[in-house]
């Protein structure tokens, strides 16, 4: 790379030299400058770099691990591999920046387009050292620690985020958005987030929570812990998990499920299948008919953001409250805008806010938001 | 050989039977849900005078859609794998061999995969969309058991090593499908595909699928009774076999299928269950002695007890979450073999 640059300079001042001096000087002279101006070269280039950009090249951030890393002052090139990392990059407007991410980073569809660096679980590291990425951001809950430490001998910074609770995504977007360099558009979706959650808060905070069995996966049963952020998710919706364990995604036994029969079951929308035939299948087995919620078809289905710790979990626990409390939303004017969302749960891309969502004047200089001009 | 006398194989049986019938009132007992043994009682004895609209309480529906069905899986599939043991335990003289040195349960595995895959994307009535998944768990392992059965083949014999190695190499292929498969599709699938690779009993199915299961193994089981003779003589090899007048290869080729098949139904409603059909058998040879005809009811017996255990510890240690039952027989199973093994030695 130095050696290339090295040779154009000198291939470039050495044909002005020609024009100017070729008629008086001897080849070999003219061999002279141009050894002369090669060497002038690179010390050139290198005091163009010193004196132009920022005065120290690095800063050094702790992640929620716990782990301190050293970052370039601004984070250009970033690769996201979680989902719910590439849907929190895209909220604070900073797609462009965005230079890779995993085969799960299905929304919006536009992460789709992005460079895949292999599965979250099991990513490339050579796929991602070829990006040149400036950050690369991981989650605990998610991904191995061995990818970080594979990235780490190759240099490449990583940053884990590592919410369990609601309230933990929010702040986990805040500070994000500061280590990005963006804090007000971190500050502006969280306190977007929250003023819905409040919002819901005001609509079903009184009413008793429903009973609630979340349905990962039916044969066998698997549902999640009361440390995840699934369970707190459920929390704010108005119901509540009857699994009562301590493991995050725990087997449970289906005689227990029987003894407190939940009032709903919760599925979320997976790519694979839609829950109300999941749902009439295991009205054919006996061990699950004996479940009232079964029986009943008492069922609530929400978008997949509930399973991913992004801002769009907002979106997730509103649908589920409508299902669960649909009296706290019969009154007031969000009827028109509730049936245009029923129609299509993935319409709410980007929109947090009640209004659509324009990207404030700080974030419009790093963002292509059609329009935003 | 010593002569078999009906009532020696009829009191062995009966020990065991009264084991097991104590073990699954044990079994009944013992769950999320506390019943006392006097409501067991009095619900068992309203079913069988044919009353079971009168079960009592809320529980009593628990027992019996849930504990009760679990318990006939635990019995069906421990004697199907006990049982397949033994056959391919003489059939192949190796006392290693089990139900899934011959790749059964990674084809099992393989088809159950494929029936999650696919289930989706089949328009099928729920009934029907609850049994793809064993049903295709069952096609997988039959076409293992085809594919292995013509690798071990040679010049129209099956031989041993060629079949222990053929069903070895099937297996590890397989496994590696499998990986491939797993990593390739949604990750929020995995989770479900984890149980075929680890034994899990907590499965329901409609009411026919444990009839099938029955006969099925009753069918297979009787078949190869049929042949315990020349299983015995076949122990002292196959040479002097052939010589006493026994058909080795046929012997050989039913023997193989039918204790294919009652692997392929163990596996395909319960995953991968290990070590129930390596040790059973030999603990029952250690007792009961090693000929064929009282080795064989008594070791279905026997598996049918040592998993019926072994659920009912799946269930309740870590209650009200759940252990995979292949974990509780791989955690106790390792370590006894290791210790048969070093008592033959000594």
């Amino acid at each position: 790379m130095g050696l290339f640059c090295f040779r154009k300079t000198s291939r470039r001042r050495g044909g002005l030299l020609k024009k100017l001096l070729l008629p008086r000087f001897h080849p070999a002279a003219f061999a002279v400058l141009a050894a002369f101006s090669c060497a002038g070269g690179p010390s050139r280039a290198q005091s163009a770099t010193h004196s132009s950009t920022e005065p120290p090249a690095s800063r050094e951030v702790v992640d929620e691990t716990g782990r301190s890393i050293r970052i370039p002052q601004s984070v250009r090139r970033i690769v996201s591999l979680a989902p719910s990392l590439t849907e929190t990059i895209y909220a604070l407007g900073l797609q462009d920046r965005l230079v890779g991410d995993t085969d799960q980073c299905d929304y919006p569809a536009d992460a789709q387009k992005k460079t895949k660096v292999g599965g979250g679980i099991n990513p490339s590291v050579e796929v991602i050292a070829s990006l040149h990425p400036d950050l690369v951001l991981v989650t605990k809950s998610y991904n191995r620690p061995d990818t970080v430490h594979s990235l780490e001998e190759l240099g490449i910074a990583s940053y884990a985020t590592d919410p369990h609770t609601v309230a933990d995504i929010l702040s986990s977007v805040k500070t994000l958005a500061n280590v990005l360099g963006v804090p007000d558009t971190g500050a502006f979706v969280a306190e977007d987030m929250q003023h819905r959650l409040d919002d819901l808060q005001n609509r079903i905070g009184d009413l008793p929570p429903k009973r609630v069995l979340f349905v990962v996966w039916t044969q066998p049963l698997i549902s999640t812990g009361q440390h995840t952020f699934l369970a707190d998710a459920l929390r704010h919706a108005g119901a509540v998990s009857i699994v009562n364990s301590s493991q995050d995604w725990p087997q449970v036994n289906l005689e227990e499920v029987a003894k407190l029969q939940p009032d709903y079951l919760v599925f979320a929308e997976s790519h694979s299948g839609d829950a109300s035939r999941e749902v009439e299948k295991l009205g054919t087995l006996p061990a699950w008919k004996i479940l009232h919620a079964v029986r009943d078809r008492r069922y609530a289905v929400i978008s997949d953001a509930v399973n991913r710790p992004a801002p769009r979990i907002v979106s997730a626990i509103e649908e589920l409250a409508r299902q669960l409390h649909p009296d706290a939303f019969t009154e007031k004017s969000g009827d028109t805008k509730r049936k245009t969302e029923k129609k299509n749960p993935l319409s709410r891309s980007l929109a947090f806010a009640p209004v659509p969502w324009r990207p404030p004047h700080w974030a419009r200089s790093h963002t292509s938001v059609t329009g935003a001009c | 050989m010593r002569p078999l006398t009906f009532r020696k194989l009829f009191f062995q049986c009966f020990i065991l039977a009264v084991i097991l019938f104590f073990v699954v009132i044990i079994a009944l007992k013992f769950g999320a849900v506390p019943v006392s043994l006097y409501a067991l009682g009095r619900d068992l004895l309203r079913v069988l005078l044919g009353q079971s609209s009168q079960i009592s309480s809320d529980y009593g529906l628990i027992i019996q859609n849930i504990r009760f069905p679990r318990i006939i899986l635990a019995i069906i599939v421990g004697a199907s794998l006990s049982v397949a043991g033994t056959s391919f335990q003489a059939l192949l003289r190796n006392p290693l061999a089990d139900p899934y040195v011959l790749g059964v349960s990674s084809g099992a595995a393989l088809g159950a995969i494929l029936g999650l895959i696919a289930e989706p994307h089949l328009n099928l009535s729920p009934a029907f969309g609850a049994l793809l998944t064993p049903l295709f768990a069952f096609v997988g392992a039959a076409a293992t058991i085809t594919v292995v059965y013509f690798l071990g083949r040679r010049q129209g014999q099956i031989e041993s090593t060629t079949l222990l190695l053929g069903g070895v190499i099937t297996a590890s292929f397989l496994s590696a499908v499998i990986v491939f498969l797993m990593s390739t599709v949604n990750s929020s699938n995995t989770r479900g595909m984890v149980f075929w690779l680890m034994g899990n009993l907590s499965t329901s199915f409609q009411k026919s699928v444990y009839w099938f299961l029955a006969g099925g193994f009753l069918l297979a089981t009787a078949v190869i009774y049929a042949c315990a003779n020349d299983l015995n003589i076949l122990l002292s090899g196959e040479k002097e076999a052939m010589h006493l007048g026994v058909d080795v290869r046929r012997v050989r080729f039913v023997v193989y299928v039918a204790a294919s098949l009652l692997t392929g139904l163990a596996v395909s409603v319960s995953g991968a269950v290990g070590y129930v059909g390596l040790i059973v058998p030999h603990i029952m040879r250690l007792i009961f002695g090693s000929d064929h005809r009282t080795l064989l009811p008594t070791a279905a017996l026997g598996g049918a007890i040592a998993l019926v255990i072994a659920d009912t510890l799946a269930r309740i240690v870590v209650a009200p979450n759940e252990l995979a039952v292949g974990a509780v027989t791989a955690v106790v199973g390792a370590p006894l073999f290791i210790y048969l093994l070093r008592r033959r030695v000594a």
